[in-house]
């Protein structure tokens, strides 16, 4: 939306072509400027800028929704707010299960089964949607090697054994299963970027990025200056194109992170290594 | 009329060339007329008639403000603002320790700072004040509509839902136990879905959104004029990546504050704002305060930084022009926002004046 060009917000062709001389062809360059630098720019009066300034808004602002609306649209479709995850405890205290159409994040010390969880979820995703999986592809971003297809195959036999009653079935499964390993950071956001056409042209129904600490913690120290900063960017353009994402297309994200000890001068407590702005915690 | 041109609205090209001619005050603008004025400046005559009715419009603007017209310089005295924020309503939080602190709760026309790490309850608190602020005038609410704008994605209408419904339910017990004719009749229109039809949720994905919804929210307030309640969710989020100039973001981050503030003052209506924590490294140690820097501290009015202690939740008023700085502990229930303990003396003041629309409420029913 920041890119929008102005001539697709309806502004004449005469003001854009004006405005390009001074290097401003998108609506986010036009809402930088201040209102004197807009005058000088559009050449206007005080009043005429304000209109502008009020059409280039109506071209890139968000579009209203009531609550009650969004809550009507969520209730047509109840059963695809949620993946469950078969252990029905946790089901219940996530009320339903992993929720589609926001982030969620994995925290453990090492060990714990983090990315068997993973892999689990995985599988679910591919099941139809009678048997309370989503019937759609997985996209499953592995920085740490640790994604084995023989374990996949192991979990969908011995967990679903008359559904994958024949060794075609499981291939079929494990077709749907996207693997890409993304060593660094920039491949990863790299990767992240791409992500758009993928979901459309796969059909996927669930994103896994096992892990966002370790990349991070190889790549940035924090102790060094300006890593925190350059830290933070990374985590938070991640962050921002994966929830798009998620709304977007109304699927389950799921990240894992790990756990190490902040240390203070009391006695040290475990606190997660990485915390993006994310929407729901689970520690294990 | 006396205004000089260099001071008028005018497009600069044509500020130049009338300042090149010789014209110096408003006056003689509107004394030559739109003929003569583009046979001197050499301008058509569409030119300058738009130009000069830029000028009438200044004038008679200026004209107008000391008859106490809402420009944009009000003249009031201090008993006036006295009496208006007296009778002014709070929206309240439902946790009676935090309003207590507040001073009845988050202020009308003033901005309010919520600070915090990621799942102090922040996001929560806003959806809380959105429900509260349509509680009807007779349950002492201020009976208003909500815009919620929402950067981060973190607004759960499932979760309003349950606050709604929880916020309906205490006040069916209020007015069963004080059976008066208007508050049943004012429950009628406080209902689930009305509720829900009143908040005003806007999704921005980056600043830009964000700073053209802003641009065009006192032209929404002015149709919904009921608006009371303005959220954004959080204000940060937006503006911590991706800026490299980080004199534009201050630039660009002033500039909301102070249209943030107009708003606030124009309609009325209470500003309430999210933001993040960030490290700040000192020499030895390194401590989290809230993000944006220094020069976005003086933004908001009021400030107030969530954080916790072990497990239980706190509420420290950092920054207010009326009250002192205090913490207090809450909690978040299935129902909202909460005290940690049910709340042992009635509401009757402490000290703070007796609002005339306010009813002294009954003890809170707990769960």
């Amino acid at each position: 939306m920041a890119a929008k060009k102005l001539r697709r917000a309806q502004l004449s062709q005469e003001m854009c072509e004006r405005l390009s001389r001074y290097q401003v062809t998108t609506c986010q360059d036009f809402l930088c400027l201040s209102v004197l630098e807009l005058m000088k720019v559009t050449g206007q009066n005080y009043y005429e800028v304000q209109k502008l300034l009020c059409k280039v808004s109506r071209a890139c602002a968000p579009k209203m929704q009531t609550a009650y609306e969004m809550k009507l649209r969520k209730s047509v479709n109840p059963s695809s707010a949620f993946l469950s995850t078969t252990l029905l405890s946790l089901d219940r205290v996530l009320h339903g299960g992993v929720p589609c159409g926001s982030l969620t994040e994995i925290t453990s010390p090492p060990g714990c089964g983090k990315t068997q969880f993973c892999i689990m979820l995985s599988v679910l995703a591919t099941l139809p949607v009678s048997m309370g999986g989503l019937d759609g592809a997985v996209i499953y971003i592995d920085t740490e090697s640790a994604f084995s297809a023989e374990r996949l195959i192991e979990i969908a036999a011995s967990r679903f054994p008359t559904y994958f009653d024949s060794d075609e079935k499981l291939l079929c499964m494990t077709r749907s299963i996207h693997l890409y390993r993304e060593l660094t950071c920039c491949c990863v956001l790299k990767r992240i970027m791409s992500l758009e056409e993928e979901i459309i042209s796969k059909k996927v129904k669930l994103i896994i990025i096992d892990s966002v600490a370790s990349v991070v913690r190889k790549e940035f120290d924090t102790k060094l200056q300006g890593n925190l900063a350059e830290r933070s960017n990374f985590l938070t353009r991640g962050a921002s194109v994966l929830k798009y994402l998620a709304e977007e297309f109304s699927i389950p994200v799921i990240l894992t992170n790990q756990i190490t000890t902040l240390l203070s001068s009391g006695p040290g407590i475990q606190a997660d290594l990485v915390s993006p702005a994310d929407d729901l915690s689970l520690s294990e | 009329m006396q205004r000089e041109v260099g001071t008028l609205p005018l497009a600069p090209a044509l500020r130049a060339r009338l300042a090149a001619a010789g014209f110096q005050t408003a006056q003689e603008l509107l004394d030559t007329g739109p003929c003569g004025l583009s046979k001197e400046i050499g301008i058509s005559r569409e030119e300058a008639l738009e130009a000069l009715q830029v000028v009438r419009q200044e004038c008679h603007g200026d004209a107008a403000r000391p008859a106490g017209g809402s420009g944009a310089t009000r003249k009031c005295t201090a008993l006036e603002l006295l009496e208006e924020e007296q009778t002014q309503g709070f929206i309240i939080t439902f946790c009676s320790a935090l309003d207590n602190i507040l001073g009845g709760g988050v202020q009308l026309t003033k901005i309010t700072e919520l600070c915090g790490a990621p799942g102090v309850g922040k996001t929560q608190l806003c959806m809380q004040l959105a429900v509260d602020v349509q509680i009807p005038e007779c349950f002492g609410g201020v009976a208003g509509e909500a815009v919620f704008i929402d950067t981060e994605g973190s607004f759960m209408v499932d979760r309003v839902v349950d606050i709604a419904a929880a916020c309906v339910q205490h006040c069916h017990l209020i007015a069963e136990a004080q059976p008066e004719e208007d508050l049943r009749k004012a429950l009628e229109t406080f209902s689930l879905e009305n509720i829900l039809s009143h908040i005003y949720y806007f999704r921005c994905r980056d600043y830009t959104e964000l700073l053209a919804q802003v641009y065009l929210l006192p032209e929404f307030l002015s149709e919904h004029s009921k608006v009371r309640l303005v959220v954004i969710d959080g204000i940060a989020f937006p503006f911590r990546h991706d800026f490299e100039d980080l004199s534009l973001r201050t630039r660009l981050l002033n500039g909301l504050a102070q249209q943030l503030i107009i708003i606030a003052n124009d309609h009325k209506a209470a500003v309430v704002l999210t933001n993040q924590m960030t490290t700040r490294i000192g020499q030895s140690q390194s401590t989290l305060v809230p993000a944006l820097g220094e020069s976005w501290g003086h933004a908001a009015t009021v400030r107030l930084i969530f954080h916790w202690d072990n497990s239980q939740r706190l509420a420290t008023l950092y920054k207010s022009p009326s009250q002192k700085e205090s913490t207090i502990a809450y909690h978040i229930t299935s129902h909202g926002f909460r005290d940690v303990q049910p709340p042992a003396v009635t509401h009757s003041t402490e000290g703070a004046e007796p609002n005339p629309r306010k009813r002294p409420r009954t003890e809170e029913e707990k769960q």
